[in-house]
């Protein structure tokens, strides 16, 4: 007698006429093989089955009624460019039933610069709220009491100097430190792997976490200290095994940085949280969090932690920005929608749904508001809080849950054997995978075989943007240069002076920074002088940037001829144009400004040079100068100027106009990354000779480049 | 490309960046038109060259070759040198393409105006890496560069085509867990001036130690290149800055001591020579493979050879013979 699974095969392969069901089994990106059908077979022994939310390994949640008992909490990012704008836009949020704040800064204050630093003058107030002393904190939370209100606040770079202003600002609020409630991303490691907004090298870093871990565990009781992300992992390329994997091997190294310092494992560990990314793969996603719960579990063990909380981990999530697109953008609510879905039903704690229009500019009013009705029409309209993880028990989830956790735990593994998560980034291997990871997808997409709807499938003819754009004005730079001036004119500045003596020689010897760097935050000394005060002791980092090569070219290698062809006929323009002009193609790919988001540069510097373009790479955070010196002196044929903070404005056009003035005009400038297409026609005219929107197919970008560069020098 | 090479004399000699970076593109062209104006502009340049300290750097890729000339070339520029760095990074043999990521390690050198840093594809011979380096290296002297770094990637055979070119050799090392010399060929540690153990920071100080001791011991094993020298291992921090002053005065006294024996005059002589001899080889065999009759007989002779019909010796007269009777022993 034929079982039920021998019966449906058989069926199957009649319906398809011959073939079996096999040959529609799909390879996703993390490498596991999803079959078309999961029966109880499949999950059989699974280690991750028949267990019990809020019980250990807590694969099903971390509270045992979940959503039933309390729904997770709506936690929107955001930060306008100025504090007076970010402090209303908070107070509406409340007022419209947001329950937490959620800070975004300027990349200016994350990379520790004061506004008045020529080296940011492109990036006040982009990306978020710009903080240059307690006078701006003061603003930014003006009427919003902090004993009462959880805040969380993306920050890791310069953390010190923030989080001790925020303490202060509660002071001077006349709050209690043991009444503060809220995280702090401080996660220091996963900014060496890709968001690149670190200052000082890995050590001393690490010390600036555990000395934020112990003070809080002593004052601030109620604080998340830390907040491990993996969402910049996987926004950077990463898929869900590879965030996983990364993302908790980050956490081990924290917790064992903590013991290290002297701290008890139980002290510290309930108050980690985790951040993670949730991006369109449905049910992957889903899994992901599942098997993230049962893996920390299991890593926490070898600690052995008394109290169950230490294991047990607890984690906000973000729907994914790299996933929204410009083209067509209102698509992007559905996305978001469908990313929000995957994070409720693999039960996170608070949730962020982007705005549509992020892959564009900063999120409106409108925009803003969508995207956290999404979350209230989730919880309030559609019923899915009335049971804890409902997928438990599903075949494939269950099944998923296991892949990834077995795929996470062999890169755990590898990383344990190179010695932990810091050895291991030191050694430069989890980027090298990330971006390995993120070529291939590029390569996939400009194939068609990762549809995106809208970019490379069901494209609009003819778009126009109908919704407004919200735009940084310099006066905002302006007004935060006044309020230093005013700051610095009315403190007592030996006092100030004193304080910041006092925070390098807590850099240099044992001091607790965040102690000291509050009283200097009183004292009303800005966030570059806390930052320059340690950065004595500390000196700035220079990342490596490495590049792989291979990974884009060879998702064709397998691709239908047509798609292999298109990748051979650019790669013979290449060896065209050098036996006609001497030498390849070369092209400069910079990234100017405080953005450290160079996944869109890395991604373009290996396919091109897979293409046979010769490539160089300048150093993140180059100033517009610095870039033209480059350009000039490896004397490449065009530069590819890289924005996704809203930056382009004033440093392409500066870049422009500093390569005219050192003779090198003929030197081609063209755009890529997040630039509204409303800004355009102000690029063309500065000069810029062609913008590649987020979704361009690498191929499309280089054929135009090839177009470009052979009407200029093959003539 | 302009074709007048009076634009480019010029403009070296005055040391304008641009132009310097405009005659390295020329010089590294692989257009005959090109080469032939690079050929009158380097003739010209000649006699205001020769005045720099040459110095090849290699190692294996992980010993810190970037961050090691970023700290030290930093530190030469603080001394009132000028440093040109010429970079030689791999091109890809299946695209062609290659990445150029040095100056990404070499931050603050990269906007150091008594710097100037070129990194280049290596192209597909070792034959053009060299001509291209070496020229460029004299581009960069007469455009008042004093101090030439030319840093190489440590595989193949590319340190001893740099080896060729320099005055003074250095090989970087780093210190590993196990057996140390694993990383380092018998023919590097032949031409190696000196070498340099690098990363020696942190945890890591005693295993330099470890390491500089077993190199010293691998290097008894070596005839010394000359008598007058004998090569020295160091250890260094380019991170933390340490001990590259020691890797300066190295090079200086190296430079003093040949200079007063006379080596080092003779070496860029000897260089000079093999330079040319190189280049008549590479011209004899551009002429035998461009030669029509060659490239026609060419498969037929190579087929008969593979299936043994006729002897390789025979194969070999039979070709060099259509170049000219007389060219047989």
């Amino acid at each position: 007698m034929a079982t039920g699974y021998e019966q449906w095969f058989e069926m199957a392969s009649k319906q398809m006429k011959g073939k079996t069901p096999d040959s529609l089994n799909w390879k996703s990106p993390e490498g596991i093989t999803v079959k078309p059908l999961y029966c109880e077979d499949d999950i059989k022994g699974l280690p991750t089955v028949g267990t019990f939310p809020g019980m250990a390994p807590y694969t099903r949640g971390p509270m045992a009624t979940m959503y039933a008992g309390r729904p997770w909490t709506i936690r929107q990012y955001a930060g306008f460019s100025t504090a007076k704008a970010s402090n209303e836009f908070y107070r509406k949020n409340l007022a419209a039933g947001q329950k937490g704040l959620s800070v975004a800064f300027s990349l200016s204050t994350h990379r520790g610069y004061d506004s008045d630093n020529p080296r940011v003058s492109g990036d006040i107030g982009k990306a978020g709220v710009a903080i240059d002393s307690i006078e701006d904190m003061k603003i930014l939370f003006d009427g919003i009491p902090l004993d009462k209100m959880s805040v969380s606040m993306t920050m890791n770079g310069a953390v010190i100097p923030i989080l001790a202003m925020w303490i202060a600002t509660a002071e001077e609020q006349g709050v209690k430190q043991e009444q503060l409630e809220g995280t702090i991303q401080n996660d220091i490691l996963k900014e060496y792997l890709t968001r690149n907004t670190y200052i000082y090298p890995p050590e001393p870093s690490m010390r600036i976490v555990s000395d934020i871990m112990a003070y809080a565990s002593k004052n601030m009781p109620k604080y998340n200290t830390i907040s491990i992300s993996g969402y910049h992992i996987m926004e950077a390329g990463a898929d869900s095994v590879l965030q996983t994997a990364f993302t908790l091997a980050d956490g081990v190294e924290y917790v064992r940085a903590a013991i290290r310092s002297g701290m008890d494992i139980d002290t510290f560990a309930p108050r980690l949280s985790f951040f993670f990314g949730i991006g369109m793969n449905f049910f992957m996603e889903i899994a992901m969090l599942r098997a993230a719960r049962f893996l920390w579990h299991r890593l926490m063990q070898q600690f052995n932690p008394k109290n169950a909380k230490s294991s047990m981990l607890r984690t906000h999530c973000q729907t994914s920005g790299w996933s929204l697109t410009e083209q067509d953008p209102y698509n992007n609510v559905i996305r978001t929608t469908l990313e929000a879905m995957s994070a409720v039903l693999g039960g996170t704690q608070s949730l962020h749904t982007n705005s549509f229009d992020e892959a564009v500019c900063l999120p409106t009013e409108l925009s803003a508001r969508i995207a956290r009705n999404t979350q209230i029409i989730i919880q309030e309209e559609s019923q899915v809080c009335k049971v804890a993880d409902p997928l438990g028990g599903s075949y494939y989830i269950e099944y998923l849950t296991n892949q990834i956790v077995e795929g996470a735990q062999k890169i755990i593994d590898e990383i344990e054997e190179l010695g932990g998560m810091a050895k291991a980034i030191a050694s430069g291997m989890p980027k090298l995978r990330i971006e390995e990871s993120a070529a291939r997808r590029q390569a996939r997409i400009d194939q068609g075989k990762d549809v995106i709807v809208g970019v490379n499938k069901y494209r609009l003819a003819d778009e126009k943007m109908d919704f407004d754009i919200l735009e940084v004005p310099d006066s905002v730079r302006l007004e935060q240069i006044d309020r230093i001036n005013d700051t610095k004119k009315n403190r007592d500045s030996a006092k100030c002076q004193a304080c910041l003596e006092a925070v390098t020689k807590a850099a240099a010897g044992d001091g607790n920074l965040l102690e000291v760097a509050i009283a200097a935050a009183k004292a009303r000394a800005t966030v570059g002088e806390i930052s320059d005060a340690m950065e004595k002791v500390f000196g700035r980092f220079v990342a490596t940037t490495q590049c792989v090569s291979g990974a884009y070219s060879s998702e064709y290698s397998e691709a239908s001829s047509d798609a292999a062809q298109v990748i051979e006929g650019l790669r013979k323009r290449t060896a065209d144009f050098l036996s006609k002009t001497g030498r390849r193609p070369r092209i400069l790919v910079t990234k100017m400004g405080q953005d450290g988001h160079d996944r869109g540069i890395k991604v373009v510097a290996s396919s091109y040079a897979d293409l046979g373009f010769d490539v160089d790479i300048s150093p993140m955070f180059q100033t517009p100068e610095e870039a033209a010196k480059m350009a000039i002196e490896n004397d490449v044929h065009i530069v590819g100027a890289s924005s996704l903070a809203a930056g382009h404005k004033t440093l392409v056009p500066e870049l422009i106009g500093k390569l005219k003035d050192k003779g090198a005009g003929e030197i081609m400038v063209v755009a890529g990354g997040v630039i509204p297409p409303n800004d355009y026609q102000f690029l063309y005219d500065a000069g810029c000779k062609g913008i590649f929107g987020p979704g361009t197919p690498i191929t499309e970008s280089a054929g135009k480049v090839m177009d470009m560069l052979e009407a200029q020098y093959c003539k | 490309m302009h074709k007048d090479p009076s634009y480019y004399i010029q403009g070296v000699m005055d040391s304008n960046r641009l132009m310097l970076a405009r005659t390295i593109t020329l010089v590294e062209s692989i257009l005959s038109t090109h080469q032939e104006i690079a050929k009158h502009v380097i003739n010209e340049l000649l006699p205001h060259t020769g005045k720099a300290v040459r110095l090849g750097i290699t190692g294996v890729p992980g010993a810190g070759k970037s961050t090691f000339i970023e700290s030290f070339g930093t530190m030469l520029t603080g001394l009132g040198h000028r440093v040109a760095v010429l970079a030689i990074d791999p091109s890809s043999t299946r695209s062609g393409g290659s990445i150029l990521g040095d100056k990404t390690r070499m931050e603050k050198l990269a906007v150091n105006d008594l710097a100037f840093i070129r990194p280049s594809p290596s192209g597909g011979s070792l034959g053009g890496v060299a001509r291209k380096t070496r020229e460029t290296m004299l581009v960069c002297e007469a455009a008042g560069f004093d101090v030439i770094i030319v840093e190489t990637v440590g595989v193949g055979q590319s340190e001893t085509t740099v080896a060729s070119m320099v005055d003074f050799f250095l090989v970087l090392q780093i210190s590993g867990a196990g057996d140390e010399l694993q990383g380092i060929k018998k023919g590097v540690l032949e031409v190696a001036d000196a070498i340099v153990v690098n990363k020696a920071d942190g945890d890591n100080v005693n295993r330099a130690k470890l390491a500089k001791k077993q190199y010293e011991t691998a290097l008894h094993l070596v005839t010394p290149s000359s008598p007058n020298w004998s090569v020295p291992v160091m250890t260094c921090s380019a991170l933390e800055q340490r001990g590259l002053m020691e890797v300066w005065e190295t090079i200086m006294s190296h430079k003093e001591i040949m200079t007063a024996s006379g080596e080092l005059e003779k070496k860029r002589q000897d260089q000079a020579m093999s330079w040319m001899w190189f280049l008549v080889n590479e011209g004899l065999e551009r002429w035998f493979y461009q030669h029509p009759e060659i490239q026609k007989l060419l498969p037929g002779i190579k087929h008969d050879v593979e299936v043994g019909k006729i002897a390789p010796t025979r194969a070999a007269d039979d070709l060099v013979s259509i170049l000219g009777k007389d060219l047989l022993l």
